[in-house]
């Protein structure tokens, strides 16, 4: 599509800008993706904790899939308020569209709605554990994996300057979920005293922990391509990095710390610093834009380089 | 004789007049509006039967900068007005494609400033507004493009779309059906030529129809009706590209060696536009993205990382609670 003209590069305002347009998705979006893989994670963690070892975990998981289930309406609401017209929320169930990861999203969510509603519903009733909760249980499984993974598709399939270029976005959102669900289920396994499961789930929380820090390495590797090298004395790294010490780091200290206030910590640390590395995340296109206005060769100069006639 | 249209509304008419006469008014019920309302995206009507397909061929080179293209733009498809805002970019302050700008003349001056010091030039042949100088001694040119949606074949916005409000019509024109969009932006993200914007009075996205309705009465686009260079040309998607290939060769033959058409032709990232452009400078100086890729080429390959990721995470979390139960 590109020819070279053989012209002086000109002077153009249209170069210091990107040619794409950043969506409107703020602060909403940022907590939609938390929401989403928190209540995603909570669920795969609990459902798996159940369907294999049921003992030491029965009594967590009652308080689990309805704090999944609250987290999922959070979400929901969050993306309906996301719209440009909310109350044609119902318009995204028109089409079953799998090449549009939105749509593949929206069906995941609906299609993991109803398990999830039918588990927190025979904990809340106290109805004990047999196969039908077990059918359940599957049958949610897969919606609740596809849950957690097309939001990463979804800004990594864009134009967006940033998000376009994550080609990891994908795997690291889908292993936070996994690491944010289990973070949640220890911070309820601590707070109802329940000591097999907390040992069970320390070493889960460390392997994840690991696992999500190699994909945001393969991530941060992927982006280095549109940002450049890595700027320190800029903001977005700046918080980037404070994201990774209190996020990563302080959290695998923690947990080598025995006792159960310091796990509580680590959890606790894990979970909110994923929001703000959300936060980040969906600030992508801007910050990419904002340096490409930055970097963007100043005309004057660029001219008198290739012309040698400007003043 | 009657259209079928006229004919449609005299039938109407009628109905609500014998409607009236008769006192047979009454108004749904709030339940029976609320179901209605929620069932109306699930009707389907019956597509057009498809036509051949049409386009837009932008010849920036003769393009003078008039903006009579915005202007009946807004006036035929009703658009508000975007307010006066100064952008400091030479003459173009409509400043971006937006929901309520479906055409967007674009302004570049590639001049020299004078050096304080260097006396005026005499010299009069030299025409300082020539668009297509290449001469070095030349003190520089302006160029214009009228900038509208491109109707790619293979459209991302299109893809994105998960209402499935974004349609390629039966001219092979990327639509967007009103009644069904809810405004999720997703083909804003999408659309790697910043194109589609979403509106403040509606929520809904809005782009360039290709003047949908004019089409479907055999008449052009107002923006071509009212170019008064003919920069922008509509019609049959194969005839606009042989005349632009015409139109460049006739431009090199005088001379103009640096023009070429941008989108006329598929790439291995983009399909080929159905509003295509010729221009005498590099894409991004226009502010065209250089070599536009299609998102979707990326995205099973995503799929596979995500889900190659899930399959470690729960195989991990089995092996923990396998060996901790």
């Amino acid at each position: 599509m590109r020819r070279k003209s053989g012209l002086p590069s000109p002077a153009s305002d249209y170069l210091t800008k990107p040619p794409t347009k950043a969506p409107s998705w703020h602060g909403l979006v940022v907590f939609d993706v938390w929401f989403n893989n928190l209540t995603a994670g909570l669920f795969l963690v609990a459902a798996l904790s159940q369907l294999i070892a049921p003992e030491p975990f029965s009594n967590v998981t009652r308080v689990a899939f309805p704090l999944a289930f609250l987290l999922l309406i959070v979400d929901l609401v969050l993306l309906v308020l996301d719209l440009g017209d909310p109350w044609r929320f119902h318009h995204m169930l028109r089409v079953f569209k799998p090449s549009s990861p939105m749509s593949l999203g929206t069906w995941c969510l609906t299609a993991y709605s109803l398990p999830l509603a039918i588990a927190a519903l025979l904990a809340l009733l106290g109805i004990q554990p047999g196969w039908f909760e077990a059918l359940v249980l599957i049958t949610g499984i897969l919606p609740a994996l596809g849950t957690a993974i097309y939001k990463g598709v979804l800004f990594s399939t864009s134009s967006q300057p940033g998000w376009k270029d994550a080609r990891w976005l994908d795997s690291y959102l889908t292993s936070s979920a996994f690491l944010l669900g289990s973070a949640l289920f220890v911070v309820l396994a601590i707070w109802m005293k329940q000591d097999r499961a907390i040992e069970i789930l320390r070493p889960t929380l460390v392997g994840l922990l690991l696992l999500n820090g190699v994909t945001i390495g393969l991530l941060l590797v992927g982006l280095r391509d549109s940002f450049g090298s890595f700027d320190l004395r800029s903001k977005h790294w700046l918080i980037g990095l404070a994201t990774f010490v209190g996020g990563y780091f302080m959290p695998l200290v923690l947990i080598a710390m025995v006792g159960r206030s310091t796990l509580l910590a680590a959890a606790c640390l894990i979970i909110f610093a994923a929001l703000i590395s959300r936060y980040q995340l969906i600030q992508l296109p801007e910050a990419a834009a904002h340096r490409q206005a930055g970097a963007a060769v100043d005309p004057i100069q660029d001219s008198d380089r290739s012309t040698g006639r400007l003043a | 004789m009657l259209n079928p249209r006229e004919n449609l509304n005299v039938v109407s008419r009628e109905k609500s007049l014998s409607e009236l006469a008769s006192g047979a008014e009454h108004s749904p019920s709030r339940l029976a509006m609320i179901i209605d309302y929620a069932l109306k995206p699930f009707r389907r009507g019956r597509a057009p039967e498809p036509q051949p397909a049409t386009g837009f061929f932008t010849d920036t080179s003769v393009c003078i900068g008039c903006k009579a293209c915005e202007v009946a733009c807004k006036q035929w498809n009703q658009l508000p007005a975007d307010g006066f805002h100064w952008t400091g970019n030479s003459h173009d302050n409509t400043a971006d494609l937006s929901a309520t700008s479906w055409r967007h003349v674009k302004f570049i001056e590639q001049l020299i400033e004078p050096a304080v010091d260097t006396p005026a030039r005499g010299d009069s042949s030299v025409n300082p507004l020539d668009l297509l100088s290449t001469d070095q001694d030349r003190p520089g040119r302006w160029l214009m493009m009228s900038d509208v949606c491109k109707h790619c074949v293979t459209a991302p916005c299109q893809q994105a779309c998960p209402t499935g409000s974004l349609i390629q019509n039966e001219f092979e024109n990327i639509y967007v059906q009103q009644d069904i969009c809810n405004g999720c932006s997703y083909c804003v993200a999408a659309c790697p030529f910043g194109v589609i914007g979403r509106a403040t009075f509606d929520g809904h996205a809005h782009k360039c129809t290709l003047c949908y309705d004019r089409q479907r009465d055999q008449l052009e686009p107002a923006c071509a009706k009212a170019c008064p260079t003919e920069s922008i040309h509509f019609g049959l998607i194969e005839d606009l590209r042989q005349r632009a290939r015409e139109r460049v060769e006739t431009l090199h033959q005088h001379g103009v060696t640096a023009a070429y058409l941008y989108g006329d032709q598929a790439t291995e990232g983009y399909s080929e536009l159905n509003s295509f452009y010729l221009l005498v400078d590099e894409p991004a100086v226009y502010g065209l993205p250089d070599s536009p890729v299609n998102p979707w080429l990326q995205m099973k390959g995503d799929y596979l990382r995500a889900v190659f990721t899930a399959v470690v995470c729960v195989a991990f979390l089995w092996a923990t609670l396998v060996l901790g139960r």
